[in-house]
Parts: C-alpha cells; sequence; structure tokens
C-alpha cells in the first residue's frame, strides 16, 4: 500500500514536472518560435473521403502557396492535418478531439474545417472558449451561426464569435434545391433525411419551400444510423407515387444506397434529390448506374467554370494530379482569408508572433478579398456576404454543372 | 391490406438475413455459452470473400444457365470454406484458451476479436462501401398486386434449407450426436470419448461457414457491403437468437423473421415516421418477449440446447 502511494506520487510529480515544461516550451514557442501552423480538421478516410480529402487539399494548397511566398517576420506556415472520420464515418467526437489538439499547440493561430455540420456543432464550443479563429468551406447548417442555436454554441463566450464560414447556409440551399425541382416540373416529393444536424435542417426547409413554391410534399421520413435496407421505407415511399424524392443528407448515411434500392422498389423513374451531402464523387461509387437522374445542389460555385478560379483549377490541378472536388475552392478561399488575417496580425504586431485574438479579429473584418470563388466578407454571425449556390445532374455516370445562383447580402 | 402483405414480403426476405447470421450465434452460444461477437464480421468477411472469389471467376455481370448455377456453387461453397477456417482459427487462438475462464473473459475476447476482424477488412478493401455485382437474374413477379422480386425468394428459401440442413445434420448424425452431447455436459461426453476439442472447433466451423453463405447472399441482395456491415447486422441478429431462444436454431429462424417482420411493419402508412423509430420498436418487442418468456420464444421447448 506504502509503495502503491508513492509510486502515485511518483507519478504525479512527473505529470506536474511534464505539464510544467509543455508550458514553459509553449510560451517560448510564442516568443522566439518562428512555425505558425492552420489546423485542417477534414474527414479523410472512409465514405467521406472521396469529397473530404479534395477539400483538405485546397486548404493545404493554399497554406503551401503562402509558405513558398514567405511571410513578413519570417515567419513560416505549416498545415496540421487531421482526419475527423471514424469507422469510415464522420464522427463529432472525433472532431472534437482534433479541435482539442489544435487548441492546446500554440502554434497553431487558426482552423480550416470541418466538412460536416453536426461535428462544427461538437467544435464551435471548443474555438468559441479558446478564442481560436474557426473557418468551415461547408457546413451549411442555419444553426450554427443564426438563432437560438447558435447562441448557445457559443454560451462559454457569448461577446465573441469564433466561427465563420464561406458557403451559403440550408435556408437558402433548400430554398434553391426546393426552386430546382419545381423547375423541373416535379409536383409531388417524398422527402427523406439521415437526422442529423445538416440533413434534418436541408429537408426541413426543402420541405416548406417545395410547398411554398406549390409543390406537394407527400411524406417525410428519417432514417436510422448504419441503415442497410431501405426497401421496406422505400416501398412505403413508391405507394404514393412521387415525381421526385429529396433526401437531405450525406452519402456516408446512406444516399447512395437509397438511390440504388429506389430501383428495387419499381422507382426506375422517379428522379432523385439532395443536397451537397450527395455531391462527392462517392455517391457516383455506390449508386453506379442507378445515379443517372439525380440532382443536388452545392453551396459553393463551379470552380471549372469561374473565371476567378481558372488560375486556383490549374495550380490545383498540378499539385494534386487530381480534378478539383466541390469543396476545394471554397476550403482555399478559407485558408487565403486565414492567412491574410494572419500575416496582417504579423505587421501590426511589429513581426512579432500574433495573438489568436489578433487573427480572430482580423478574420472578422475580412471584406472584399479576391478569392476564386468571389470576394469574401463577413456578417456579424461570420456568414458570407456573398455566398454562391450551383445546381448539378448526373448524366451518363458524370456530374454536370447546369446553373449557378449568385446571391448578394 | 395491400401495404400490409407488400411489407409482409419485405420483411421475410429481411429477416431471412438475420436468421441466416442469427443460426451461428445459436449453435455457438448453444455448445459453450460464449456470445461471439465476432460473429457479424464473419459475415461481412463472407461477403468480401465471396467477392473475391467471383473477381477470380472473372464475372462481373449477370450471369445465365448453366454457367450461373456452376459460378454460383463455387463462390458459395469458396466463401463458405473460407469463412469457416476463419472461425475455426478464431475458436483455436482466441477462445480455446478462455473455456474455463470466467465467462466475462471469453466475451470481451470476443469483441476484442470483433474490432481485429473489422479493422482487417477495412485495410484488405478500404473503409468505402464497396459494390457487389449483380450476379444473379432479377425478375420480379406480381401476385394479386405483392411485388416479389426473385432474390427476395431466394433470400427466404436459402435460409430455411440451410435451417432444415443443420436441424438434420445434429440431430441425425453421429458428429451432431456429439455436439449435443458436448452442449449438454462436457466433462461427462469427454468421459464418453468425445474429442471436445474437435467437437467445439466443428461447431465454429459450421457457424461461421453458414455466415460465409450469409455473407453471399447479403451481398447479392444489396449488391454493397463495407467493413462495418456486421456491426449492425450482427446485433440484430444477437437479437433474433436471443428472442427465438438463444441455442435452438428453429428459435433462431423464428426470431430472424420476427425481427424482420416487425423492422418492416414499421414503415406501414399508420405509423408516422415509422422508419426512424424502427430499432426502438425492436428492441421492445424483445424486452416485452423476454418479460413473459425469459427464454425466448420457443427457449423452453427443446430441453436439449445445441
Amino acid at each position: 500500500m506504502r509503495s502503491f502511494g508513492s509510486l502515485t506520487q511518483h507519478f504525479a510529480g512527473i505529470a506536474l514536472v511534464s505539464v510544467l515544461a509543455a508550458c514553459s516550451g509553449g510560451g517560448n514557442g510564442a516568443g522566439t518560435g518562428k512555425t505558425i501552423k492552420i489546423g485542417v480538421d477534414m474527414p479523410v478516410s472512409g465514405a467521406d473521403a472521396s469529397i473530404g480529402v479534395t477539400t483538405q487539399n485546397g486548404a493545404v494548397l493554399a497554406i503551401e502557396q503562402a509558405e513558398k511566398k514567405g511571410l513578413p517576420g519570417g515567419f513560416h506556415l505549416q498545415a496540421d492535418t487531421l482526419d475527423d472520420a471514424v469507422q469510415g464515418v464522420h464522427s463529432p467526437q472525433q472532431g472534437a478531439s482534433n479541435t482539442r489538439t489544435f487548441i492546446s499547440d500554440d502554434a497553431v493561430l487558426g482552423m480550416i474545417g470541418p466538412f460536416n455540420s453536426n461535428v462544427a456543432k461538437a467544435e464551435i464550443p471548443l474555438t468559441n472558449e479558446a478564442g481560436l479563429v474557426q473557418i468551415s468551406p461547408s457546413n451549411t447548417n442555419d444553426g450554427l451561426t443564426k438563432g437560438p442555436d447558435a447562441a448557445s454554441l457559443r454560451r462559454s463566450n457569448p461577446a465573441v464569435n469564433s466561427y465563420f464560414r464561406v458557403c451559403t447556409i440550408d435556408s437558402r440551399q433548400g430554398a434553391a434545391g426546393a426552386q430546382f425541382a419545381r423547375k423541373l416540373n416535379f409536383s409531388k416529393a417524398y422527402i427523406l433525411d439521415d437526422d442529423e444536424t445538416y440533413g434534418l435542417g436541408l429537408a426541413n426547409v426543402f420541405e416548406s419551400d417545395f410547398k411554398k413554391f406549390g409543390g406537394t410534399v407527400l411524406g417525410h421520413d428519417h432514417i436510422t444510423k448504419n441503415q442497410q435496407d431501405f426497401k421496406a421505407l422505400l416501398t412505403k415511399v413508391a405507394a404514393t407515387h412521387p415525381d421526385v424524392v429529396f433526401f437531405g443528407g450525406t452519402t456516408s448515411n446512406g444516399g447512395g444506397l437509397i438511390r440504388k434500392q429506389m430501383f428495387d422498389a419499381g422507382m426506375n423513374n422517379v428522379a432523385f434529390m439532395g443536397g451537397d451531402g450527395i455531391s462527392d464523387p462517392e455517391f457516383l461509387t455506390v449508386a453506379g448506374t442507378t445515379a443517372d437522374g439525380s440532382y443536388y445542389t452545392v453551396a459553393a460555385p463551379d470552380a471549372e467554370k469561374l473565371p476567378s478560379a481558372q488560375q486556383f483549377v490549374k495550380e490545383y490541378q498540378a499539385r494534386w494530379n487530381g480534378p478539383v472536388g466541390p469543396y476545394s475552392a471554397s476550403a482555399y478561399a478559407g485558408a487565403q482569408v486565414l492567412i491574410a488575417a494572419i500575416v496582417k496580425a504579423i505587421k501590426q504586431s511589429g513581426n512579432k508572433m500574433p495573438t489568436r485574438a489578433e487573427v480572430l479579429r482580423g478574420v472578422a473584418a475580412t471584406n472584399g478579398l479576391a478569392t476564386p470563388i468571389g470576394t469574401i466578407g463577413f456578417d456579424k454571425d461570420g456568414d458570407s456576404t456573398s455566398p454562391v449556390l450551383s445546381l448539378w445532374t448526373i448524366r451518363n455516370g458524370k456530374a454536370n454543372f447546369v446553373s449557378q445562383l449568385n446571391l448578394k447580402f | 391490406m395491400h401495404d400490409l402483405l407488400q411489407q409482409l414480403v419485405n420483411g421475410l426476405s429481411l429477416g431471412a438475413i438475420y436468421a441466416l447470421i442469427a443460426l451461428g450465434y445459436t449453435m455457438v452460444y448453444g455448445i459453450i455459452e460464449l456470445i461471439n461477437f465476432a460473429h457479424g464480421d464473419v459475415y461481412t468477411l463472407g461477403t468480401f470473400f465471396s467477392l473475391s472469389i467471383l473477381g477470380l471467376l472473372g464475372v462481373s455481370n449477370q450471369l445465365h444457365g448453366g454457367v450461373l448455377v456452376v459460378d454460383v456453387a463455387i463462390t458459395v461453397l469458396g466463401a463458405m470454406i473460407l469463412c469457416g477456417l476463419v472461425g475455426v482459427l478464431i475458436e483455436r487462438l482466441a477462445y480455446r484458451r478462455l473455456r474455463n475462464a470466467p465467462r466475462l473473459a471469453p466475451l470481451i475476447t470476443a469483441i476484442g476479436v470483433s474490432f481485429i476482424l473489422q479493422n482487417v477488412m477495412q485495410l484488405w478493401r478500404g473503409p468505402s462501401p464497396v459494390s457487389f455485382p449483380q450476379v444473379i437474374p432479377n425478375p420480379g413477379w406480381v401476385i394479386g398486386g405483392i411485388e416479389i422480386q426473385a432474390k427476395q425468394l431466394m433470400v427466404i428459401l436459402f435460409a430455411i434449407v440451410m435451417m432444415v440442413a443443420l436441424q438434420v445434420f445434429i440431430y441425425n448424425t453421429k458428429l451432431g450426436k456429439a455436439m449435443r452431447a458436448t452442449a449438454q455436459d462436457r466433462d461427462a461426453a469427454q468421459l464418453m470419448g468425445i474429442n471436445i476439442n474437435t467437437t467445439i472447433a466443428l461447431t465454429f466451423l459450421i457457424g461461421s461457414a453458414l455466415a460465409g453463405a450469409a455473407g453471399f447472399v447479403s451481398g447479392v441482395y444489396y449488391q454493397s457491403t463495407w467493413f462495418f456491415n456486421g456491426f449492425n447486422a450482427g446485433l440484430k441478429a444477437f437479437t433474433a437468437a436471443v428472442l427465438g431462444g438463444i441455442g435452438n436454431l428453429a428459435g433462431a429462424m423464428l426470431g430472424g423473421f420476427c425481427i424482420g417482420i416487425v423492422e418492416a411493419l414499421t414503415n406501414l402508412k399508420i405509423f408516422p415516421n415509422g422508419n426512424q423509430w424502427s430499432n426502438v420498436v425492436v428492441f421492445s418487442v424483445l424486452v416485452l418477449v423476454l418479460i413473459f418468456r425469459p427464454s425466448g420464444l420457443l427457449g423452453e421447448s427443446l430441453p436439449e440446447k445445441v
């Protein structure tokens, strides 16, 4: 018993010493360290990888280019990339743990990510408390920035908003989807969602806007986590004879399987529609030949078609040897915003290591910054003031751009 | 009424897959009272093995006639043999030494084996869903307004044939008798000259081979799988085994069909938002059954457990 007691004391002592060492190390780093890190948190393994990796690549490219160009004061810039997918699917718990890793590293002055709205919900309270600026290329859920939901995410530090996004929100994405559906002459819709922050929110907006534009909603059901068999559910859907099945959710939560099994339930001629959750190449893989006849919206422009993004597309393809993903340009733009704020903060502090608060203030003050997806500025909630939406369809197993909506606020 | 019948058909085919997995759970539990949590992952492994064998045979599309029969037979047998061997290996490496340990030890080990298998599959086939070719022609028939697809019939028939074959094996062969004896009293069986190790290994071989067959069937049925698939299916199948009376073969079958049907029926129009509640309903049924019949639906009707 005695020896056990002394052993724990030893451990406590060692732990204390190492904590002190870590603190002093960090303190020195802030004074003399010349490396600034940007945390990048995306789902880069599993079913979300096909879209997560291209998004991460966009952010990393911007960071590498800034490093090559050189920062004032001789600082070096580095990307610290972490994966928030666990067992193949984006995980809020893992996202929160990654965020804690970034927060505990004094060299991290801001982060890009996450990709998914429910992950953001777990991360925002942490970055809010730590005052670490966070820019997401793709979170579209309204509640992350607006209303009582956002207020509760910022409860530990209500005066400070640490979260920004360069994409549009679901109340606009859902509205665009509903308009798109009506333009395609779909008048009866059946709505499904994956019961997550993003999917449920998008499906609800689509439902109310589809009705507003004169469409009929035949029903609205939620799928369960890890569900594989949708036959029974889709039998019920088929019996109502919809023109289109709208799915609010991600491919990793069943988007592709639902499309595939619609054919088993006899809905070969019924269209399938979703938001950016099914904009990943994985959807084409899972749904296979049945992917044709699907439509979706993306809360970002088609970078390949945008004149302002041509330079970015070329550089991206040269660096990563692959096509640009739906959110690559947005992640690049988000990283540009963050880098601009860091550069400004270094200059203002006289070439000293800037604090997280200075970088945060810089990001919040962003106005008219030119990026591949257009000029970027934020409102007081952290939402982009000039978001863009694009509409897509799948023909012959390939995603085809249909049109683009520019929104100004 | 039409909806009800259609959902019953859907539920039967879903339940048949649960039943096939549940048979393996119940066999292993019957003989060594171990809940083999790795069983669901052996089932997923069966789908991946089938996929590899089909790849070796060069099959990527629908087959017809003689080629269909031969290729499907090779694939199913191959998947069964490979999964059976994996099962034997798991028993030999992970469970045998713990046979006389406190019951919690092999249980935790089983969970560990499940994680190992999942991660091996993730390394082997990647973490994304993998598609499975539609090898079997899938015509549909409409009988009195109810649509039945060939693959639904196939799954149901396959499950019933497997259960009957197993029942015959256990009650009408010498090896089956040895298994029953081991289940009843391991020490006494050993004294009677039964090789316990061989008998238990045989149980794992058969149980895992069934999971392999179920893996093939589910591949054909869903045309896709991923490394984590076995977790959910295994959980439902385990529930099916408990519902039917764990250790009882006919019970596993009945439990599987019950759960499949309950799950499908939650999608009837009279239950708004039923799909979201399907798991709640399934497990509520389980709880209710266990309150009134603690040993499951068929648990007490047969004194001998296998």
